[in-house]
């Protein structure tokens, strides 16, 4: 028959892996998340006037440049309605708008080519740096050889150290 | 006046020089003497430069036309606070008061460190004296304020319309100190570097200098977006500029350091990732200057641009090169036995969020470079714009609040089944039970119902933390809530004043998903009486009144706001169409409430028709922005808040442990 105490730290250490998985996969959940709401394709006007970016000089995009008269952003938007109008769904109308103007009027990087790099260098970078964090604390991990033990509370009111910090405050203010 | 302020800058320029050998030639030889001798010559440069900064002023007070700067940037109709304010509209006058913050911190270091850190003391001096060399260097070879013309023009140019606003006033200074202030910790972290004195004793120094350039660092970025929103009158408050990236960037590397430094300090670990962030920072406030002035990626918040590029972006290679150099000097020295209890503990959530902090950082460093990296690599210029850097940065955005709510919270070293379950499952159900609401309410963009059900999270296990250390007081002390809260506080201020920063977190978390899932426009011409819906509301207007002032025409619209078919409110967008130079600008109106901003854009005008082009948006939860940034400024001056001075020792010592620094 196993010790009972045996039985309690494996039940502890299984729901702590229990609890380890559900808090990689809320992440990974919270990641996808942000993705898929961001990518939700709305073809509007208003989502051809974002892709693309006014040359005036503004650094906005078609759609938020509000300069009067712009010489650039509102002939921009007769050209989007009139593609529009031609039934092209937005990848053909972004085709012809970098076709006629050069890729600087789109307002971000194509995801092909050496665009791809722009797209994909940020999460290699995040992933590579979280592998290495694994990888560094698992290690660290390792090393240590303090015994499981319980919890030891975010400097709770109920350690020891508060406790005679507040014995000592309250005798203070005596 | 003014020979009196190019003689300055000679002196200073020389001055800092001098500082520089001193204190190095000190420390090496150990004579106390040279640096104090040093020390006393850095004073003299703060010294000198503020001559220098007031006699720019006085020839921009006095309308000295005949000073190059003073002509460019001012004229003689220029309200007095602006006339002030062009000490940094233009090029030379803002890295002059770039240098006057750098060297007014660097007068306060040395005051307040004359009979302490006396070991690092020389290199802080050195590192300080060199960055200040180099705006010397600036200022008196390559963009001299002093310049006189070969005549003197009757009048002045003015100061660029745009940075005639209130916010303008404030948004460089504060940004120019979270810069500088990112100087101190970066001069005492090489000091440290240099004298081998890689202990803990350079982090509790500058703990508060670096909270000080954070908060300036946020205040100004938060400045910044209030001045987009209310003068480029898009509706919006931030494009992802190059020029709002430069400022964002440092700000991100700073908040890592901030958490990461906790760690150090608690368990002795992560001393080389410390340094890293320490000397990352200060580089990425080099880069940003550079940015703003070099005008090698085209902003629309450069307003000024020189060939100061290639000078910065050589100093900046300098730092990299002997920070970096250092540093790997002194690995082995730096090497600590890192241990970790368990996987989930704060120190890993720490480092995670400094994972997606760094991350975040290089996602948008990555952004703002790469039309320069396209068209060097393929000759064809791209732009890099908002799409972008919306896509990349939101799910790291999401994480990192995700993590906002877990770090303060969950326990150090380990956590135990026990500690997670009793700190998060309440969170984390109110968290779903928000999702499923929206969710069941007809929401339907999923980024902003995982935004606000994340926000339900963090909010929950800060008002548990709040609640929990409250009912304690209580309990133990027997103080009524209200007491128990500011003692709470009171007694742990740097704790509890991060609490109230993260609030102020998620309230612009709450603010960035409402204006930018909900937000709401129309963009319509119309005449005298016509009306139009929006958000709720319907708008009638009612005319255009054109106005002049010696500075100013204006044409203000009148637009009346009703709800449910009542007056609510008038509002009374303007065009103004700036004398000098000819540029007309926007000056939105504005209806806030709890639930957005009714933003209101007078487009354009015909007199002959009397007809209007009005842009009109809803811009839902926006408030928040503002408000979140109040509630950030107030956590942050109640960590900062020096403590009540021990009137005895305590009469323990915590086990294996420091107190905590408050």
């Amino acid at each position: 028959m196993k010790p009972v105490s045996s039985m309690v730290e494996r039940r502890e250490a299984s729901r702590t892996r229990a609890l380890r998985s559900a808090w990689i996969l809320a992440l990974v959940l919270t990641v996808l998340s942000g993705g898929v709401g961001l990518s939700e394709d709305r073809v509007s006007f208003q989502d051809i006037e974002e892709s693309l970016t006014c040359q005036c000089g503004c650094g906005l995009t078609v759609h938020s440049c509000n300069h009067l008269q712009c010489p650039s952003a509102i002939p921009l938007r007769e050209e989007i309605r009139a593609q529009m109008n031609a039934g092209k769904d937005k990848t053909a109308i972004l085709a012809y708008f970098s076709e006629k103007y050069g890729e600087k009027i789109l307002s971000a990087p194509t995801a092909e080519g050496f665009n791809l790099v722009a797209w994909v260098a940020p999460f290699v970078v995040v992933g590579l740096g979280g592998v290495f964090l694994a990888f560094t604390l698992r290690r660290w991990s390792a090393r240590s050889r303090l015994p499981a033990s319980e919890a030891v509370p975010p400097a709770s009111a109920a350690s020891p150290y508060n406790k005679i910090l507040e014995k000592e405050l309250k005798d203070f203010d005596a | 006046m003014v020979d009196v302020g190019s003689l300055a800058l000679a002196i200073a320029w020389v001055l800092a020089i001098y500082a520089i050998g001193m204190s190095v030639t000190g420390a090496l030889r150990r004579k106390r003497e040279f640096v104090a001798s040093a020390e006393n010559a850095s004073l003299a440069v703060w010294g000198f430069v503020v001559i220098a900064v007031a006699a720019l002023l006085h020839a921009l007070v006095t309308h000295d036309f005949n000073i190059e700067y003073v002509a460019h940037y001012s004229s003689s109709t220029l309200p007095l606070h602006y006339t002030i304010a062009a000490l940094w509209g233009g090029q030379a006058g803002s890295l002059l008061f770039w240098l006057l913050i750098l060297t007014s911190m660097g007068a306060v270091v040395i005051l307040q460190n004359r009979e302490k850190n006396r070991e690092l003391m020389p290199y802080v001096t050195a590192t300080l004296m060199v960055v200040a060399l180099f705006f010397l260097s600036m200022l008196m070879f390559i963009t001299p304020p002093f310049e006189r013309l070969a005549f003197t023009p009757a009048e002045g140019r003015d100061l660029n319309p745009l940075l005639q606003n209130y916010w303008m006033t404030i948004h460089p200074p504060s940004l120019y100190i979270g810069f500088v202030g990112c100087a101190v910790p970066f001069a005492f972290a090489m000091a440290a570097l240099a004298t081998g004195k890689l202990d803990d004793v350079w982090i509790r120094t500058t703990r508060r200098w670096t909270l000080l350039a954070w908060f300036f660092l946020s205040l100004g970025n938060l400045f910044g977006a209030e001045w987009a929103y209310l003068v480029l009158g898009w509706g919006g408050y931030w494009a992802w500029d190059p020029v709002e990236n430069a400022a964002f960037m440092p700000w991100l590397t700073c908040t890592a350091f901030l958490h990461s430094v906790m760690i150090q300090e608690k368990k002795n670990m992560l001393k080389v990732w410390n340094m890293v962030l320490v000397i990352l920072t200060f580089a990425l406030t080099l880069f940003g200057t550079f940015l703003t002035r070099s005008g090698v990626i085209s902003s629309v918040h450069s307003f000024t641009q020189s060939g100061l590029g290639p000078f910065f972006m050589s100093f900046l290679g300098v730092v990299l090169a002997v920070s970096l150099g250092l540093l790997i000097w002194r690995l082995p020295l730096l090497r600590s036995e890192n241990q970790l209890d368990s996987m989930l503990s704060r120190e890993s959530a720490f480092l995670l969020n400094n994972l997606v902090l760094v991350g975040l950082a290089f996602a948008v460093f990555w952004g703002t470079v790469f039309p320069v990296i396209s068209e060097a690599v393929r000759g064809i210029k791209i732009t890099v714009g908002p799409p972008f850097f919306n896509r990349v940065n939101a799910p790291l955005g999401m994480v990192l609040l995700f993590l906002t709510g877990v770090g303060p919270v969950i326990a150090w070293r380990r956590a135990s089944a026990r500690n997670l379950q009793k700190n998060f499952l309440i969170p984390l159900a109110l968290g779903f039970v928000t999702g499923i609401t929206l969710f069941a309410a007809g929401v339907r963009h999923y980024y902003a119902i995982v935004s606000f059900s994340l926000c339900a999270f963090v909010m929950a296990t800060i008002v548990m933390e709040f609640y929990r250390g409250v009912s304690a007081r209580r309990a133990m002390v027997g103080e009524n809530v209200a007491t128990a809260l500011m003692h709470l506080i009171s007694k742990n201020r740097r704790r509890y004043g991060g609490y109230i920063i993260h609030v102020g977190i998620v309230m612009m978390f709450l603010a960035i998903t409402g204006t930018s899932a909900f937000k709401q426009e129309q963009q319509i011409t119309v005449k005298p009486g016509d009306s139009f819906p929006l958000g709720g509301y319907t708008l009638r207007y009612e005319g255009v009144e054109p106005r002049e002032t010696p500075h100013i025409a204006y044409l203000t619209a009148r637009i009346v706001v009703l709800k449910d078919g009542k007056q609510v409110d008038t509002l009374h967008p303007e065009k103004r169409f700036y004398k000098k130079p000819e540029q007309p600008t926007t000056e939105v109106a504005i209806r806030s409430t709890l639930g957005g901003d009714l933003y209101l854009v007078l487009g354009s005008y015909d007199n002959a028709s009397r007809m209007a082009t009005i842009q009109a948006y809803v811009n839902p939860l926006i408030g928040f922005l503002w408000w979140g940034g109040i509630i950030l400024a107030l956590g942050t001056g109640i960590t900062i808040w020096p403590a009540r001075v021990p009137v005895r020792a305590p009469a323990y010592v915590p086990a294996g442990g420091r107190t905590e620094e408050t």
